[in-house]
């Protein structure tokens, strides 16, 4: 490969935000018509980097040159029209709008210049769509595409604005493996076109395989840039993180034993009255970890509702501990012996107004000994606390301290905390290691392994495979609302991602 | 073909980004009114309701200034004096009576000189800061929750009503008794007018804004039907006039300091401040109070978390009610004695009790002293009261609105400033 | 169920409100049957229709149409309930109340002020922020309209003015929610606190005690000759004032600016999801701050409607909640314009409604101005099911 030219050089650049500095004189370059992954953990830095190139951040210091001149970026108006294109990692996209609608936003063509010409823009994306193998309706509601599809439209976006430098933030965190293969296609695609791409990615595995050349940073500094060739997902690793990471957790045999957790036969409509989760049965026994993998969207939500109380299931039974919880509210799924870490700690799993006390007691403070006919007593409810905060080893405050004070690491720990103390029989983990960094992940899967080990029943939701694999010990697949195969912990990622689209719905036993 | 899957998750639901994110780009996560609230009221204090107090009289002074070219500091004093605070001014040696008892104590201010102007005005001063005290209280509750009652003016209406009516009626009843009648009646009647807001928001979700004002207008329409001309209520004496019955004496609340028939200062203040403590304790000590503050800080955490989130919207909003009932009772059995179609209509109480809920941040601390202000300028700039050399009373009045408009206003901006003070001060 | 075998599974949601707006008719009919020029004496064949159209409404609401369905429910109820009414009272009360010419007329005239507030919400909602202060954009434009007219004796003039103070009083709404971001309620909520005290302190000030002046040159009428011969309708658009027409033609005008142009729908995308909008180069604050204030212009036209087009007085807050009426009916009519068009035309014909009903019950006449306030109660509290504002609207952008 010769050297092709420099189509983007981002000089020392630096940004600094309230209390801490995003970028620190990080300089990164694009050459034509290569894929450049950005490589980094959670807040290191990248998409803040990208930011600054789309115009929607100015850097505190360095420069910007695109195709040899220098630019200022003040807007992404600037971004676009210097042929930058981005598709973020949270898509831009009005969800009550058409596709066609969300492409010409803001380059809209009409009739006369006064009324919009829906036709001339459903021509544009189609066009637009054969020459670049992207195929779309530009007639659906982006409410009601894929998310593959989706983020389709999000590309054509930029390709209508003539981009030639195209930044995909984290593409990959919506995609099964197999539209990821995909989408790996219409880059290669889109590089032999001309087009320079920016991958940004924490995924290890995607990043060797795609780019071309990688650039790492870590904690807002630029760690090294190096061609593809030759890196591992090991070295990798250590560049990412500073020191040796443990990819997997290490955990003994399980000893399964008595079911504690039943779902049988579910049912469960979504807000729309559509049917979300379609006859679902299965058990989590105690001293087992149950994972249950699948593409966001397929009824995890949904059964995870229902599991829990949060919603009434349209027919099926759910049973914990041996007591029938089908319908009782959520309260009472608590009293039963359910634990409940939810997917968003900030939104669903605390309040953040709230101190640590006050929130460890959100299930308990109606009994004593927190109150009594009604009158609370917060001296217990701080006792708790200290001693929680003791033994999970919070950091950042006290028992007084507002949770919204704390890192998300640790505001995790304090949701495990005031669940796992509580002594459920079954703990229901949803999403719990998201957003955070690497020594509050292996915190969390740490525990959850211990909790097993204890004799309890855990039932992990998560997104991520890698978690999956390393922490189940029998895993499910959720496919369309149904339950389409179930696999040891043995199995690869191949087979779990075929499943997790549709394909072989063959029920494989647990050897 | 398939139908295609809904994802729509990842884009119309912003899903929760990486944890340390100082950019805030990621997630759409804007902290709610209530969430800053609750900030501020661990932050400043008192910098902040002082700031926003003193840029509210400033530019109403402007106003005072650009449209009559009087003094704005003379008629802020005119004001002032008004409200009957040179009174304290007054320092001598005098004594007071003890309850219950005719040993006196030593006590700096004259509180029985019958003549003084200055203490008639803080007497009348303090009667409406028992009120506003109160009104102050329903909003705040209400706030507490996540929501916001406007409809204090037609939950006091409602309060009034039933006082007037029960106060009027049962003329042999023994006179506690009668009393704690016409207030427990009037303090559920109020809590029944917001609760209706409150199911309706519990129920199908309907915005307490436009309800609660709906009811406004829907209870002084019934209370001017009511007590209007051949209305049901209307006075059986005087059949010209619209107006209700007179509150028997027996129902008065004893007046403790000043003269009954001027309007003296009657006990309802120590109910209003009893109020304060009770508003402070069920917030802070009991599970109801845990309820509705984990519902107004964030209603999504505290379903999940096993609150009925429904069940404390129309809890708060009826107790908000009952606040302003009380408030009504109060001064239906403390000094109007009776309700007059036109005290209905241009009654604005219930209205201010809003400014001072924003500016006491919804703590009783806030609310006691914003009450205070916001009384002595009710009081201050009445006809009675202000010097009309100086300045128009009715002109005055309305000086009071832009005020309290202005305060309003700023409250909404510098909960911001509080917020991004914060931010700066490195949250994680 | 119903008397009327249709196919269930075939039926389109587009299918079963129609045959909603059936029911709906049918309960009107039942209503309109004991009222002249028919004036029935029984109410038998009223409470037939009225069942009918609550069979109908109940079979939509079993399929899934909630919201159409329990409007021909309704329908059905006050339909029967007001023939029954209707039937009770005398013939001679009934014949001098309701003279639907003149009702309808009313109507216009009650209806206006409102959808001009209920469009410029309209357009600040659709950008994605709250206007609770239409109230008092509404009344600025009352009394600055007026007192315009007054100053300049021209009424455009004071038209002009009065939509200059709206939307000024919005330019202060949109700073403080816009730039400060803050609270939208609770800045809507100031600005209408600062309205009543502003217009009331100047009202005092320039007109003292005696109030405005009778001879106000007012927005003039519009006569249309050629409609003379019409009946029912002659009568009714004979002679309307000037605004009435600017609001009717106001309406499709809106439709076609918001869901047919380049600027409507980049409005929209404000609305929906600013940060996409920002994402491909549209100026958000810009278009926000645009949105506000004309919905404080539009609203305050409306005001000056009411000041020097309506009742030719001033008085202190005479807006009497109608900023609200029209908040009302715009979320009634799910933040479209003919939707909200048609919600204040309902309430609009309360107010005819209860500007008549005195002639019929000198008492409880004032009881009957409760009627707008109690049926905007029970529209707000009966929009059960999709009423879907835009998705970020309240929510203030942030920029960075």
């Amino acid at each position: 490969m010769s050297e092709r030219p420099l189509v983007l050089e981002m000089r020392n650049i630096t940004k600094r935000f309230p209390g801490i500095v995003a970028n620190d004189d990080v300089s990164f370059d694009l050459r034509k018509g290569e894929v450049h992954a950005l490589l980094g953990e959670n807040g290191a830095g990248k998409s803040t980097l990208m930011n600054i190139l789309y115009g929607l951040y100015h850097p505190d210091e360095g420069e910007i040159l695109i195709n040899g001149k220098q630019v200022r970026l003040g807007s992404p108006d600037a971004a676009i029209e210097a042929g930058v294109g981005m598709v973020h990692q949270h898509f831009m996209l009005i969800p009550v709008m058409t596709v066609a609608e969300n492409i010409v936003l803001a380059a809209e063509p009409t009739y006369n210049g006064v009324l919009l010409d829906f036709g001339e823009a459903e021509q544009r994306v189609r066009e637009l769509s054969e020459r670049f193998g992207l195929s779309v309706d530009p007639r659906a509601r982006i409410e009601d595409i894929t998310v593959g599809q989706q983020q389709r439209v999000e590309i054509l976006k930029a390709l209508y604005r003539n981009a030639q430098i195209l930044a995909l933030d984290e593409p990959t965190a919506v995609l099964t493996p197999q539209e990821a293969r995909e989408l790996f296609e219409i880059v290669r695609g889109l590089t032999e076109q001309g087009t320079s791409i920016v991958f940004i990615s924490h995924k290890l595995r995607e990043v060797a395989e795609i780019a071309d050349r990688i650039t790492v940073l870590r904690r807002g500094k630029l760690v090294e840039t190096l061609p593809a060739e030759g890196a591992t997902e090991a070295s990798l690793a250590r560049l990412m993180v500073g020191r040796d990471v443990l990819l997997r957790v290490d955990k003994t045999q399980a000893h399964p034993a008595e079911p504690l957790l039943t779902v049988d036969d579910l049912h469960v409509v979504d807000d729309r009255a559509i049917e979300q989760v379609k006859g679902v049965s299965f058990e989590v026994r105690a001293g087992e970890i149950v994972g249950i993998a699948g593409i966001d969207g397929n009824g995890q939500t949904e059964l995870i509702d229902a599991m829990t109380g949060l919603r009434k299931p349209l027919s099926g039974t759910v049973t914990v501990a041996g007591e029938v919880v089908t319908s009782a509210s959520v309260q009472e799924h608590f009293d039963a012996g359910l634990g409940h870490v939810p997917e968003d700690r900030q939104r669903r799993g605390l309040v953040l107004e709230f101190s640590i006390a006050e929130n460890i007691a959100v299930h308990d403070f109606r009994s004593a000994p927190d109150s009594r006919l009604g009158w609370l007593f917060p001296r217990r409810l701080l006792e708790r606390a200290v001693r929680l905060i003791k033994e999970f080893d919070v950091r950042g405050g006290g028992a007084r301290t507002r949770a919204g004070g704390l890192s998300g690491g640790n505001q995790q720990k304090v949701v495990l905390a005031r669940e796992i103390d509580r002594d459920p029989r079954v703990l229901i983990a949803a999403q719990p290691t998201r957003g955070l960094d690497v020594g509050a992940i292996e915190f969390v899967h740490r525990r959850l392994v211990e909790e097993r080990d204890e004799g309890r029943g855990v039932l992990l939701v998560s997104l991520e495979l890698e978690e999956i694999l390393s922490l189940s010990d029998r895993i499910l697949v959720l496919y369309e609302g149904e339950l389409v195969g179930e696999f040891p912990s043995t199995v690869t990622e191949e087979e779990l991602g075929v499943a997790m689209t549709g394909g072989g719905r063959a029920k494989e036993a647990v050897a | 073909m398939p139908r295609p899957r809904a994802g729509r998750r990842m884009t119309t639901t912003p899903a929760p980004g990486p944890g340390v994110d100082p950019s805030g780009l990621g997630p759409e996560k804007r902290a709610s009114f209530i969430e800053r609230y609750g900030i501020s009221q661990r932050a400043e204090g008192l910098a902040a309701p002082l700031i926003t107090t003193v840029l509210a009289f400033l530019v109403g002074g402007l106003v005072v200034l650009v449209t009559t070219g009087k003094n704005p500091l003379t008629t802020y004093r005119a004001i002032f004096e008004g409200a009957g605070f040179s009174w304290f001014f007054d320092l001598g040696s005098n004594r007071v009576g003890l309850p219950f008892s005719d040993a006196t104590i030593w006590f700096p201010w004259n509180v029985s000189d019958a003549e003084s102007v200055a203490a008639a005005n803080l007497q009348q001063t303090l009667i409406v800061t028992t009120t506003l005290i109160l009104t102050g209280l329903t909003v705040a509750f209400a706030f507490r929750c996540g929501m916001f009652n406007i409809g204090g003016q037609g939950q006091y209406l409602a309060g009034s009503i039933w006082a007037v009516w029960i106060g009027s009626s049962f003329s042999g009843l023994n006179p506690f008794l009668h009393i704690v009648l016409a207030i427990a009646v009037a303090t559920l009647g109020g809590a029944v007018w917001a609760g209706i807001a409150g199911f309706l928001k519990a129920t199908v979700g309907a915005h307490e804004v436009i309800t609660t004002i709906m009811l406004n207008w829907v209870a002084i329409w019934v209370g001017s039907f009511l007590f209007g001309l051949g209305g049901p209520l209307q006075n059986d004496l005087q059949s010209s006039v619209p107006i209700s019955n007179d509150v028997v004496e027996n129902a008065f609340l004893p007046v403790f300091w000043g003269d009954a028939l001027l309007q003296g200062l009657h006990v309802g203040l120590f109910l209003a401040l009893a109020a304060l403590v009770v508003y402070w304790g069920v917030l802070n000590r009991t599970t109801l109070g845990y309820g509705v503050r984990a519902v107004g800080f964030n209603p999504e955490a505290a379903r999940y978390g096993g609150i009925g989130v429904a069940r404390n919207y129309f809890l708060a909003m009826a107790i908000s009610g009952a606040f302003a009932g009380l408030a009504g009772a109060i001064d239906v059995l403390g000094w109007q004695h009776r309700l007059s179609t036109s005290d209905i209509q241009t009654s604005q109480l219930g209205f201010i009790g809003i400014a001072v809920a924003l500016l006491g941040r919804n703590t009783a601390v806030g609310v006691a002293l914003a009450a205070l202000l916001f009384g002595s300028l009710v009081t201050g700039t009445s006809t009675r009261n202000l010097d009309p050399e100086i300045f128009q009373p009715e002109l005055a009045s309305n000086l009071t609105l832009l005020i309290q408009g202005l305060v309003v206003l700023f409250v909404g901006a510098d909960i911001l400033v509080l917020w991004l003070l914060r931010r700066a001060r490195g949250r994680r | 169920m119903t008397t009327v075998a249709l196919p269930a599974a075939a039926i389109t949601p587009r299918g079963l409100r129609r045959i909603a707006w059936v029911g709906i008719g049918i309960g009107l009919i039942a209503a309109w049957i004991a009222l002249p020029p028919i004036a029935a004496r029984t109410w038998v064949p009223s409470l037939l229709l009225g069942l009918f159209a609550v069979a109908i409404g109940a079979w939509i609401v079993v399929q899934g149409e909630r919201r159409f369905g329990w409007f021909a429910i309704v329908a059905g109820v006050f339909g029967f309930g007001l023939a029954l009414l209707a039937t009770f009272s005398g013939l001679g009360k009934l014949e001098s109340v309701v003279v639907w010419s003149a009702l309808f007329a009313a109507m216009l005239r009650f209806a206006t002020p409102l959808a001009f507030a209920s469009l410029g919400g309209l357009f600040s909602e659709r950008a994605g922020v709250v206007n609770i202060g239409l109230e008092g954009m509404m009344l600025m434009g009352a009394f600055f309209g007026i007192l315009g007219a007054d100053k300049t004796n021209s009424w455009w003039l004071g038209l002009l003015i009065g939509v200059a103070a709206g939307g000024s009083a919005a330019l202060v709404h949109a700073f403080f929610a816009i730039h400060l971001q803050a609270d939208q309620i609770v800045g809507g909520t100031a600005i209408n606190f600062l309205a009543v005290g502003l217009t009331g302190y100047l009202f005092i000030d320039v007109y003292g005690t005696e109030g405005t002046p009778t001879d106000i040159p007012s927005i003039p009428d519009v006569r249309l000759g050629f409609v003379d011969g019409i009946p029912f309708f002659g009568a009714i658009f004979d002679q309307l004032n000037l605004m009435i027409w600017i609001a009717i033609v106001l309406v499709p005008l809106t439709w076609l600016v918001i869901f047919r142009t380049p600027i409507g729908l980049r409005i929209r995308a404000c609305g929906e999801h600013p940060r996409a909008a920002d994402t491909v180069g549209i100026d958000v604050y810009a278009i926000r701050y645009g949105a506000v204030v004309l919905s404080g212009m539009l609203a305050a036209a409306g005001g000056a409607y009411l000041s020097i087009g309506f009742v030719n007085s001033f008085n202190e807050n005479m807006t009497a909640g109608r900023g609200f009426i029209a908040l009302a009916a715009l979320i009634f009519g799910n933040w479209r314009p003919f939707g909200a068009a048609a919600a204040c035309l309902l309430f609009g014909f309360s107010s005819a409604l209860a500007q008549r009903l005195p002639e019929y019950s000198q008492s409880a006449s004032v009881l009957f101005q409760a009627l707008p306030y109690v049926l905007t109660l029970i529209a707000v509290a009966g929009v059960i099911g999709r009423s879907i504002p835009p998705a970020s609207v309240g929510r203030p952008y942030r920029k960075q």
